[in-house]
């Protein structure tokens, strides 16, 4: 009993080490230790073994049946590893191209844009926007800008015809014509109607000369443009937020230069001038980035601010020009192309 | 606007260098936009040479071995010589070893084709005194041997080419500049001294100008008129001509020169007629006759209206007002008396004018932005002195002038403290009243105040029109100071607790979402053509979005998608054999509808098949899906459920898209509106482009956007295990899933009642072929069933599924496929 006992167990490991596949170790398992199995077969011989090698036999066999168990169990995960195994397929080869490795990517104007908006929302400007069509009286007529002013020219200017109607951009007279807006400054004017100062807004947004498209024109074009209006502001402070936002934008060794100009809707005025050496392709020593100055009293009467209350001062540059000077690109067009090969590389 | 520093120093005495003076044009707010250096530039070591001997060159046949003598401190030099427009005898310029020519051209003693050269003889384009040079520049005047070259030539100018704001017309001329520089440096500024004051010694002489009169006033309010009699055309002296040569002006004739030349001196512009060509001896200043024409002195024949202001002589317009002379009235060769022109004209009918003959001059240009009322007359005696001297001739009277000085009294008041506080730092009283009074802003009255430190009274001057308030004076008082010298600061800027616009947030989001699914955002032009859009819109967007007055033809209209522009980037890279398939753009759209025009905040997308990519590994390519997915997902952004509204399959009548491929909901009614699916077949094959193209739109009105996030509220959800029925249903073709999937729901709630929840009904599989109908097609759901309290038993769920049974068979056209 003995013997067959161990040669049991000693065929059971030969058999189960081979099985590969869950049916295959039932059927053995059933032929084992089932209740057919050569295991039960022999226990219910029991009753023929003498009683006194009864304990002894009896202990045989339940390690026997251990045994065996031990040896299924090992079976059962052999098989469960070979099953893991087998969902794999042949090992790969990291270094082969990702074949969808195309992320994504911000247009330069936008990344140029944002930056600009966190910069001056860190100083309490909120971003404001307003349409792209636009009336006389917004884009023009509030902003102190003369009925025969040259830049209100058709030659200049983008017109509708007097028989477009935009039904969500309101007019203020009945005959003023629509147009393009030629600066985002209608955005400010829309503002301040809207409501009472202090205002601190930043208005990004496209714009539209009538120009001929080269390396530094083009038809539609986007500017970015700050208006604070508050009490007491002086032209000091209007220093320092252009010193903030280009020493926040361009790092601490960029200097600001204002040198005197003209704006209708500012007195005084500046042109504004970048020292930014270390920025690709500059090779001036002062580069003009955009225009500013304190608000007229004109513009704030005209918007019903009392100009001996309030104050205020604008700051209005192109952002197309800023990404070409910060990223150093010589073609404006290339911003309108969208050759991937362009975009792909602000990513 | 190009200013000469030699023409500058007539008036104001400047020693400080080129650079100094650019960088205090510059602060003054007179912009330089190019400094031009003219005549020779300091050259050593190139003196006058006469040539003694030359010979052929034994070697190269277009060269010459010359003996140059250079005096008796340079002695005769061997100089091999390329030229051939000189003679032994001639006396040249040379450059020699150590001369630095401009271009950096370095001089040594070299050899040339084996024949020893000390140097070179110089062209004067070598020199840099001209622009090109027909061989050696030959020195008529024979100069002594060895003289230093700058000694001989004409010494050199500096030009700055200005850029004047509009509000600065005092600053288009020489004497306005000056006035600026000797401010900024604190000189001087010295006046022309006019000899002629107006005193007339001769008797009248109608015969050659009998009478002026203003028809039309307003139009002009200062008209004079001199007659000088005997004078002689001829060529100007050379400091005139020089002058203005310098500032790019071609020299005419005597009579011409100095009206341009009292022009770029004071800004007034001038006119000098021939006496002899004006009919009737009769000046009138009128408004043209409409249909009456004048042939400008560029020989253009130019058609007037009554809103033109002319010069005309007893029949005809002689010429435009201040803007262009008549061919038929101008000085000519034999001119011999003239009548000198000085007037006053307003500026906005000679800009009119201008614009609407698209014709402007030197002239025009500053009438149109405004002559100093004042400088009429004394520009008049400006120019009578400089005929008299170049031209000979007597003023003959009377002079005639007609409407009187225009008047002119301008008084700001402005105190210390307003200034100071306006620039945000202090300066000294002192140095602003400095400031302002060299600018000839002179100050009548000072007073202290109680608060505001000292009042000014400030008389400001006829030419500066610009200055009107007390705030222009801030500006003047700081351009003196210098506007690179504003103290730094910390921004100030207490919180106003504002967010940024909802339609900034909505762009914000959707460009964050396409861009986080693999897009690249393009930016492209607004403008598109009309033939793009009657062929992707509609007929009536083609007429409503057109542009008064486009500049090109394909740019004439607004764009109603964002789908065209994309569809355009794609062609670009495909063309230039880059693989672009996900491209996105964010930005406003114009939608027509019903003859009113909305502009509306849009975002867009396309995704094209990978054309002329190769890949190791193939990846499932988007569909009808990935188009929903994505237009769900940018309405999603704007607060839109766009579940919420019926989905449209797109047929014929939509321009543009794929009918049985695509989808839309929403319309401008509702203030939104999207599109998505498959693009037009053909009509994307038409652009030129391979592959298929999928794409979307979302488009909403600014004033939908709220950017207020409405609150989520947490729903309690059930813990027990659901129960699931799955139902086929046939059904029509035509029948849409989402119909079907909604009226189920509705039975199968109607079915369990209150006992427990259906908690999700979902298409999973569609089925069409064996076994079916032609013309139908199977439609499976799966029903989730479950209680917030209680595992379901099989026999309610069972109960409740024959119910719904029961239900479909009663009152759907649907048959249960079992």
């Amino acid at each position: 009993m003995q013997a067959t006992l161990t040669a049991l167990v000693a065929k059971a490991q030969t058999e189960l080490a081979g099985l590969t596949a869950r049916p295959a170790l039932e059927a053995a398992k059933a032929r084992y230790v089932g209740p057919n199995g050569e295991l039960t077969a022999l226990m219910k011989q029991m009753g023929t073994v003498p009683k006194e090698q009864r304990p002894a036999m009896g202990k045989l066999i339940n390690e026997t049946k251990a045994r065996l168990q031990e040896l299924l169990d090992a079976a059962l995960a052999a098989i469960e590893t070979n099953e893991l195994r087998a969902q794999l397929g042949p090992a790969i080869d990291p270094t082969l191209p990702t074949p969808d490795a195309r992320s994504g990517t911000y247009h330069p104007l936008t990344l140029v844009r944002e930056e600009m908006c966190r910069i001056l929302r860190k100083v309490g400007f909120t971003v404001a926007d307003g349409p792209e069509v636009e009336t006389e009286y917004y884009c023009f007529d509030a902003l102190n800008t003369p009925a025969d002013h040259p830049a209100r020219d058709v030659q200049d200017t983008f017109y509708f015809p007097a028989t477009a109607h935009f039904g969500n951009v309101s007019k203020k007279t009945a005959e003023e014509k629509y147009l393009l807006r030629t600066h985002t400054s209608s955005v400010q004017i829309r503002t301040m109607l809207k409501g009472p100062p202090p205002i601190r807004i930043v208005s990004p947004g496209r714009t539209y000369r009538r120009d001929a498209t080269d390396a530094t024109h083009s038809a539609n074009f986007n500017q970015l443009e700050c208006l604070y209006v508050d009490k007491n502001v002086t032209v000091r402070d209007l220093k320092a937020l252009l010193d903030y936002i280009f020493g926040s934008l361009l790092g601490k060794d960029t200097k600001t230069r204002f040198r005197p100009h003209y704006f209708g809707y500012t007195e005084p005025s500046f042109e504004v001038d970048l020292s930014a050496k270390h920025l690709p392709k500059v090779k001036k020593e002062w580069i003009e980035i955009g225009g500013c100055g304190m608000v007229d009293p004109t513009v704030f009467a005209g918007v019903g601010y009392d100009p001996e209350v309030w104050s205020g001062y604008a700051f209005g540059m192109g952002l197309e020009r800023l990404a070409m000077l910060l990223y150093g690109i010589d073609d404006i067009r290339y911003f309108y192309q969208n050759d991937l090969r362009f975009l792909n590389q602000f990513a | 606007m190009k200013i000469s520093l030699n023409w500058l120093k007539d008036y104001v005495a400047l020693d400080a260098s080129v650079e100094e003076v650019s960088r205090a044009l510059t602060l003054l707010g007179l912009e330089v936009e190019q400094v031009i250096r003219t005549g020779a530039p300091a050259l050593q070591h190139v003196v006058v040479g006469e040539v003694l001997v030359r010979d052929k060159h034994p070697n190269a046949d277009k060269l010459s071995v010359c003996q140059v003598d250079l005096g008796p401190a340079g002695g005769v030099k061997t100089i091999v010589c390329g030229a051939q427009n000189y003679k032994v005898g001639d006396r040249v310029p040379v450059a020699l070893a150590g001369a630095v020519l401009p271009g950096d051209f370095v001089i040594k003693q070299s050899k040339i084709r084996g024949q020893l050269s000390d140097g070179m003889m110089c062209s004067a384009k070598e020199l840099g005194v001209a622009e090109d040079a027909d061989g050696l520049l030959i020195l008529d005047s024979r100069p002594a041997l060895g003289t230093p070259i700058n000694e001989v030539l004409p010494p050199g100018d500096v030009v700055f080419d200005l850029e004047i704001t509009p509000n600065r017309p005092d600053c288009l001329s020489h004497l306005g500049i000056a006035r600026e520089l000797a401010a900024w440096f604190k000189l001087p500024l010295l006046y022309p001294q006019e000899k002629f004051r107006g005193e007339i010694a001769g008797a009248p002489h109608p015969e050659l100008l009998r009478s002026v009169s203003v028809l039309s006033p307003e139009d002009c309010p200062l008209y004079t008129a001199h007659v000088i009699h005997g004078i002689k055309i001829g060529p100007s002296p050379a400091w005139l001509r020089e002058r203005l040569t310098a500032v790019g002006l071609r020299p005419i004739n005597n009579v011409v020169d100095v009206g341009n030349y009292v022009m770029l001196e004071t800004g007034q512009p001038l006119h000098a007629f021939d006496a002899r060509k004006l009919g009737g001896h009769q000046i009138v200043v009128r408004r043209a006759a409409d249909g009456e024409k004048i042939t400008t002195l560029d020989g253009k024949e130019r058609a007037l209206n009554s809103r033109m202001l002319v010069i005309a002589d007893a029949t005809k317009p002689v010429v435009l007002a201040g803007i262009m002379g008549g061919e038929n009235s101008g000085v000519s060769d034999d001119t011999t008396d003239l009548v000198i022109e000085c007037a006053i004209f307003r500026r906005q009918s000679i800009r009119w004018t201008s614009r609407h003959l698209g014709l402007t001059s030197d002239s025009s240009y500053r009438y149109e932005r405004g002559v100093d009322p004042h400088s009429a007359v004394e520009a008049a005696y400006r120019a009578i002195d400089l005929i008299l001297e170049t031209a000979g001739g007597q003023v003959v009277g009377p002079a005639c002038i007609v409407g009187g000085d225009v008047p002119w009294q301008r008084e700001i008041v402005v105190t210390h403290r307003y200034i100071c506080d306006k620039l945000g730092f202090d300066l000294p009283a002192a140095e602003m009243r400095a400031a302002l009074e060299s600018l000839e802003l002179n100050i009548s009255r000072e007073e202290p105040t109680e608060d505001r430190g000292t009042a000014w009274w400030v008389t400001i001057p006829s030419w500066r029109d610009d200055l009107d308030r007390p705030i222009d004076l801030v500006e003047e008082v700081l351009r003196l100071h210098g506007t690179d010298k504003i103290p730094s600061a910390v921004v100030m800027a207490p919180g106003l607790i504002g967010d940024d616009d909802p339609v900034v947030l909505f762009n914000r989001r959707v460009t964050d979402y396409l861009v986080g699914h693999d897009f690249h955002e393009c930016v492209s032009y607004t403008l598109r053509s009309a033939k793009e859009i009657s062929t992707w819109v509609s007929q009536t967007a083609a007429v409503e979005l057109a542009l008064a007055n486009p500049f090109v033809d394909d740019q004439s209209h607004l764009r109603p998608t964002l789908i065209m522009g994309l569809l355009e980037s794609l062609k670009l890279n495909q063309s230039r054999g880059v693989v672009a398939t996900h491209l996105c753009e964010v930005g406003r759209v114009f939608i027509e509808r019903n003859g009113q025009n909305y502009e509306c905040a849009a975002a867009g997308f396309i995704i094209a098949d990978p054309v002329g990519a190769r890949t190791w590994l193939p990846r499932e390519r988007a569909d009808f899906f990935t188009t929903k997915k994505h237009a769900t997902a940018l309405a999603a952004a704007a607060g839109v459920d766009l579940a919420k509204l019926p989905l449209v399959p797109v047929t014929g009548s939509f321009y543009g898209w794929q009918e049985g491929q695509s989808a839309a909901a929403g319309e401008m009614a509702h203030g939104w509106t999207a599109r998505f699916g498959l693009l037009n077949l053909a009509m994307v094959k038409s652009l030129g482009l391979t592959g298929k193209v999928y794409a979307g739109i979302f488009a909403i009105l600014p004033e939908k956007l709220t950017g207020e996030a409405t609150r989520r509220r947490y729903a309690d959800f059930s813990l027990m295990p659901a129960a699931l029925r799955d139902f086929a249903l046939v059904v029509d073709e035509a029948v849409q899933a989402d119909d079907v999937r909604r009226t189920l729901g509705k039975i199968a709630r109607a079915a369990i009642g209150s006992a427990f929840v259906l908690e999700s009904v979902d298409v999973f599989d569609v089925y069409r072929g064996q076994g079916l109908p032609e013309g139908k097609k199977s439609l499976a759901f799966s029903l989730v069933f479950r209680s917030p309290e209680r595992t379901l038993t099989d026999d309610e769920v069972n109960a409740a599924g024959l119910k719904i049974q029961e239900e479909i068979a009663k009152t759907t056209l649907w048959q249960i496929r079992k």
